[in-house]
């Protein structure tokens, strides 16, 4: 009995090692990708200017963690990382309803599950490369006089593994509102930019009720700098419980995902 | 014979539009084609044999399993779907490999597969072209190379003919063929008589959700051949045509079109009529320019024999 289950399970993983396979390849080829990459890489120019501006301008000073720091939390965790999280989310079943390819996959012989953890890993990993690479770039650009200050990569260590958390996190729930909802981008929209930064600031354990509170916990308090505000009123959880909380959420709208997705009858309409 | 595919009490409709109803039946080995007109429930049935839809009541077995969800017996399967959707990045190759990968193949494997299919489909010399550059009929053969590249035992291919060239068309139904001699199942669904015809003798007539007729091709000829059609021949002369049909007792009526440049002739002897017709083209030098049938669907011959 131990053995067949053993079997079967290593069959479903190779089975999503094949759909990963898939579409890590195609995620990589549509044009939505490179758009988004382009996305991704506007914090580095950024950067690059606040440096020239840094260069030409001896008055002008800036402590560099300080901006970067601003950076990956104004730009990465409160608008990148949810807006490729939603887009390449939610678009896991969607894009394969709508674009009515989905009879090619749920004709070959795949259970439908495995088919929405590949391809959530696929994209997944895209994303996380996309902002990751983002990341270590912007930081490189900001601290180019210190690139020897060992110390200074335990913060891009500790920034990029927030992020990568996000983004698991927050693109298994849109890969669960995809898998059922016809207009998941309009909701995505609303939940990210109404839900999280609205809720993120009320005050008592409210704020537990979103994704973000948990990212914000695992960053230091309070940040310095001009944008420090976006953490007012931040009662954070402690590291471990975040950690687990962001595991448990993205586990649980996985498992929903593939739920949904293997039950629900998806009429493609001519 | 044991029955392949077997379905029994099928039910499906979507909201208040019925797609099927109460349908009985049971597909042996060979060629079976689904014939019926636009809307008659041909897609939805086949959808539904496929797993893809759940039915509101009535069951579906393949080879005694059952089909939705049980994934491994889609080894067995290839289905070639109506709608005209890729992954259009890809090209030929790619789609066809990727696909491949979702069986239990090795790289080679679904590499000498992909590329088998490709040369059946006669699309090697495009196989590194992106799909979204390829023509319809490319991309119709591109689906076709996608459902019998894993070499299926059953084939379910819906409308597998539409935008292809007469040449393309006389390739697919030939392959189809050969498939039906390796002892293979194949349904096919087309709306267009001579298409199935020239596939196979068992056909399933479906109409409104309904199964029509099942059996032999043969009597429902028969009964096509002596439903009236109304043939169109856009020509110089078109009095001149009329004047050489009119006698003929195969001809029920001759009409003008408004613009007097082409001709209405409606017969309840379509062979008659088309053999007679060449001649009195070159015996008169009638200079044509177009023929059509304006009543020659599925949906004018159904109407026909449900009246009747």
């Amino acid at each position: 009995m131990i053995s067949i289950d053993k079997k079967s399970a290593a069959a479903f993983l190779d089975s999503i090692g094949k759909s990963f396979s898939f579409f890590f390849f195609l995620g990589k080829k549509v044009n939505r990708t490179k758009v988004f990459i382009l996305i991704s890489f506007l914090p580095v120019i950024m950067a690059a200017i606040i440096k020239c501006i840094q260069y030409f301008n001896k008055n002008y000073w800036l402590e560099d963690l300080s901006v970067f720091s601003n950076i990956i939390i104004f730009f990465y965790l409160q608008f990148l990382i949810l807006i490729l999280a939603l887009f390449f989310g939610s678009s896991i079943s969607s894009e394969e309803i709508e674009g009515k390819t989905l009879t090619y996959l749920t004709t070959r012989p795949i259970p439908k599950s495995a088919l929405i953890l590949g391809k959530y890993s696929a994209y997944a990993l895209l994303i996380i490369l996309m902002v990751n690479i983002g990341v270590i770039l912007s930081f490189a650009v900001l601290n180019i006089d210190h690139l020897l200050d060992f110390p200074r990569y335990k913060i891009l260590l500790r920034d990029m593994g927030v992020l990568t958390l996000g983004l698991i996190c927050y693109t298994s729930f849109f890969a669960f509102i995809g898998t059922f909802l016809k207009k998941s981008i309009l909701f995505g929209l609303i939940f990210s930019f109404g839900w999280e930064n609205i809720i993120q600031y009320f005050p008592g354990s409210t704020q537990r009720f979103t994704i973000v509170h948990y990212l914000k916990s695992l960053l230091p308090q309070p940040v310095r700098g001009r944008f420090s505000f976006l953490l007012f009123r931040l009662e954070p959880s402690s590291t471990g419980t975040a950690i687990m909380m962001l595991l448990l959420i993205t586990a649980v709208f996985l498992g929903l995902a593939c739920l949904v997705f293997s039950q629900k009858e998806y009429i493609l309409e001519d | 014979m044991n029955p392949v595919i077997e379905v029994k009490n099928l039910s499906k409709w979507y909201g208040n539009v019925l797609g099927l109803n109460d349908v009985t039946l049971q597909i042996e080995p060979g060629i079976t084609g689904l014939l019926g007109p636009n809307g008659a429930g041909k897609s939805t049935f086949l959808k539904l044999i496929t797993g893809q839809i759940i039915p509101k009541i009535g069951t579906v077995s393949i080879k005694g399993k059952k089909v939705r969800n049980n994934y491994p017996l889609f080894r067995e399967i290839g289905y070639c779907p109506e709608q005209d959707s890729f992954y259009e990045e890809l090209t030929g190759k790619e789609f066809l490999l990727r696909l491949l990968s979702l069986f239990p193949y090795s790289p080679p494997e679904a590499e000498a597969k992909a590329e088998q299919a490709l040369e059946i489909v006669e699309l090697t010399k495009e196989k590194d072209r992106v799909i979204k550059a390829y023509s319809r009929g490319m991309r119709q053969r591109i689906k076709f190379a996608q459902a019998i590249a894993h070499d299926p035992e059953i084939l379910v291919l819906d409308e597998p003919l539409s935008g292809l060239d007469p040449l393309g068309r006389r390739k697919i139904i030939r392959l189809i063929k050969e498939y039906q001699k390796k002892g293979k199942t194949i349904i096919v669904s087309s709306h267009i008589l001579p298409e199935i015809e020239a596939m196979t003798k068992t056909i399933i007539l479906i109409h409104q959700g309904k199964v029509f007729a099942q059996g032999d091709i043969h009597y429902i000829r028969d009964l096509i051949d002596t439903h009236p059609h109304i043939v169109s021949v856009k020509c110089d002369q078109p009095r001149l045509l009329a004047e050489k049909f009119i006698h003929e007792d195969f001809v029920l009526n001759v009409k003008f079109s408004p613009a007097e440049d082409s001709l209405l002739v409606e017969t309840d002897n379509r062979d008659k009529f088309f053999s007679l017709l060449p001649s009195l083209f070159i015996e008169n030098k009638i200079e044509v320019q177009e023929i059509t049938s304006p009543d020659d669907n599925l949906q004018a011959v159904f109407d026909y024999l449900v009246g009747k």
